[in-house]
């Protein structure tokens, strides 16, 4: 089985962001970067399907330069391989980086069994490369799942669903989007990064095709006032209380 | 929490491993310590995370599986793991203390067959020197491993063994002749060679979640390649441990120093009495000064005898007085730090006295600081 996945550089999460002064871009400067958690369990799920079946795992991402890093921290969970799909910083559609990625995956010389991406990135949240690469290959596809068996070269993916779950199972060579709670990926290990260090990385770098989708501005959206309302004090309190519980349904 | 503390690595690569292991800290150490210590759980599992991760076997030279880092970005990592879970730390150190016999006077056939696995992570070690009669007189031990026909048979008892009945290998030093000094061996042992067993572990004040115990040999039987180095250079190779392992005990008090600090300055910004935070009243700022002060100093004093060993030179004397000051620099920290928190520092809802029960262990261990004085007093010659 080999096994590819693409991840994105995306700053970290939690802290304060600041929009750059032309309105179009996050203030970077500062940040760390890392991967979407998606991909922290994508990477995880094909190192555990290489252990087990034999076979290779390649890193795919396109980004700045500096992308490299997010390559060489999943190289020392495992990964055997990097491509790096080099843009100037500029900020590539879906359309675009679909194409790209799977331009790069056709020209390859390994015929990937199967490709796992998060189900979406964490900074712009498109929900789109995944399926348009998977359209663009011709390649069945699962979104949204949280469950990966490989049996007779065919792959089972499980989706979580209100009412239970739902099964797919596909021929491979695949596609499939993958959440978070998928497995509970292991700390890069200290082998692992010295591995790292002289595993390969091949840089392509093809033009940006002209945007479908412009980003115009982008905004950081008020903080929202948390609301709360005093019902009263101890046992005053208690027929309050009663009422919501009935508005709610509890009782 | 995290420390907050600013360090400087010799390796790059220790500072790339740095955030894992603040994470690791803040995941898997800081959360279940209070528990782990209260019920005396030893959390193997705990230390299998750190062997995958590789926490394992920093020292050591990575064509052994280790992780190439000089004594001094290791230690850092250990003060790490010491003040989010001081028994976690103390076990790397254990550790460490039990690969180094066979990873510096082991032979390339000893190493290629044992060092892989003990560095790997999936088997920790123990390190067994003290005696009941043989303590800070070490070469007083009588544990005897009598010849046989391809090897020994070991009788005797080992006492205040770190891990002793959950390690997977013990190095244990063992009489193979009356030659005093001389006549000491280094054997290295599987836990489940027959005759090898642990009595129940001891009750102590504190590190109650790492066990110590006695080592119980009842003619148990090592074949011939199990000796580390030459018969009767044992001693030599338990005194060139255990100079590593002073150092990763004052790392380990330095960790648990930070801790009680990083506890009583936050503690003294969060109380208020008489109107402000007592941290605003100076008897008792300039008290937290004095920690800090000594917490850094400790940190550098062990920091130097690092690098003098990772230059190649003698550092024996250094370890020692970084282990001395630390260990008493630990003791009086986290005393002062039970006395910020007043009576919140006397009850287990807080840590403040968990860390003065711990570092009380530290003056103790791997050399009671009297012995350390020895040590430094007898490298004290006119030039």
């Amino acid at each position: 089985m080999d096994v590819l996945v693409c991840i994105k550089r995306v700053p970290l999460s939690g802290g304060k962001f600041t929009i750059t002064e032309d309105g179009l871009d996050i203030e970077s400067a500062k940040l760390g970067f890392t991967i979407s958690p998606h991909e922290e369990v994508a990477v995880e799920e094909a190192v555990r399907i290489a252990e087990k079946e034999g076979g290779s795992v390649t890193v795919l991402t396109l980004g700045p330069p500096d992308a490299e890093e997010q390559i060489r921290e999943q190289m020392a969970i495992g990964a055997d391989r990097g491509i790096l799909i080099e843009t100037d910083g500029q900020e590539w559609d879906p359309q675009g980086t679909a194409s790209a990625i799977a331009d790069a995956i056709n020209a390859d010389e390994t015929d990937f069994d199967l490709i796992i991406m998060g189900n979406e990135s964490a900074d712009a949240s498109g929900y789109q490369v995944g399926i348009r690469v998977a359209h663009k290959l011709g390649r069945p596809i699962a979104t949204g799942v949280k469950g990966i068996t490989i049996a007779d070269g065919k792959a089972t993916f499980e989706r979580p669903v209100k009412t239970g779950r739902e099964l797919y199972e596909m021929p491979l060579p695949a596609v499939v989007t993958v959440l978070d709670g998928l497995n509970i990926p292991r700390y890069p290990s200290v082998p692992g990064r010295i591995r790292a260090k002289k595993k390969p990385i091949e840089r392509l770098n093809p033009e940006r095709p002209q945007p479908k989708l412009e980003k115009t501005r982008l905004e950081v959206p008020a903080m929202k006032a948390k609301q709360a309302q005093v019902l009263g004090n101890g046992p005053d309190a208690a027929p309050a209380v009663v009422e919501i519980f009935k508005q709610i349904g509890v009782i | 929490m995290a420390l907050t503390v600013s360090r400087e690595f010799t390796d790059p690569s220790a500072a790339e491993l740095l955030p894992t292991v603040r994470q690791m800290c803040d995941d898997l150490l800081a959360p279940r310590a209070a528990a782990a210590e209260e019920a005396g759980e030893f959390p193997r599992e705990v230390f299998r995370t750190l062997g995958a991760a590789g926490l394992l076997s920093l020292p050591f030279p990575e064509e052994h599986g280790g992780g190439g880092l000089p004594l001094h970005d290791y230690l850092q990592v250990i003060e790490e793991l010491a003040s989010a879970w001081a028994s976690v730390g103390l076990g790397v150190s254990v550790h460490t203390l039990a690969c180094f016999p066979l990873a510096i006077f082991g032979s390339a056939e000893q190493q290629q067959r044992w060092l892989p696995a003990m560095l790997g992570g999936e088997l920790l070690g123990a390190y067994c020197l003290s005696e009941a009669d043989a303590g800070s007189d070490a070469a007083a031990l009588t544990t005897r491993a009598e010849r046989t026909q391809g090897g020994y048979r070991v009788s005797g008892v080992k006492s205040w063994i770190s891990h002793g009945g959950v390690a997977d290998f013990y190095v244990a030093m063992v009489r193979t002749s009356d030659d005093g000094p001389k006549g000491i061996s280094c054997l290295l042992l599987d836990a489940d060679s027959p005759g090898l067993s642990a009595r129940p572990p001891e009750r102590k004040l504190g590190f109650s979640a790492s066990p110590t115990a006695q080592m119980v040999f009842d003619d148990v039987p090592a074949d011939g390649d199990r000796l580390i180095g030459q018969e009767g250079s044992g001693f030599g190779i338990a005194l060139a441990a255990l100079d590593g392992g002073r150092l990763g005990m004052a790392a380990c008090a330095v960790g648990i120093a930070q801790a009680a600090l990083d506890l009583a300055v936050r503690y003294a910004h969060e109380r208020h009495q008489f109107g402000r935070a007592i941290a605003d009243f100076q008897g008792l700022s300039f008290l937290l000064a004095d920690m800090a002060t000594q917490v850094a100093a400790a940190r550098a004093l062990y920091l130097t005898a690092a690098r003098k060993r990772d230059r190649g030179e003698p550092f024996g004397v250094e370890a020692a007085m970084a282990k001395l000051f630390a260990t008493d620099m630990a003791m009086r920290v986290t005393t002062d730090a039970v006395q910020v928190l007043g009576g919140a520092g006397y009850v287990k809802d807080y840590p403040a006295e968990r860390y003065f029960r711990e570092a009380k262990a530290l003056q103790i261990v791997e050399g009671t600081n009297q012995i350390q004085r020895v040590v430094i007093g007898r490298g004290l010659r006119p030039s």
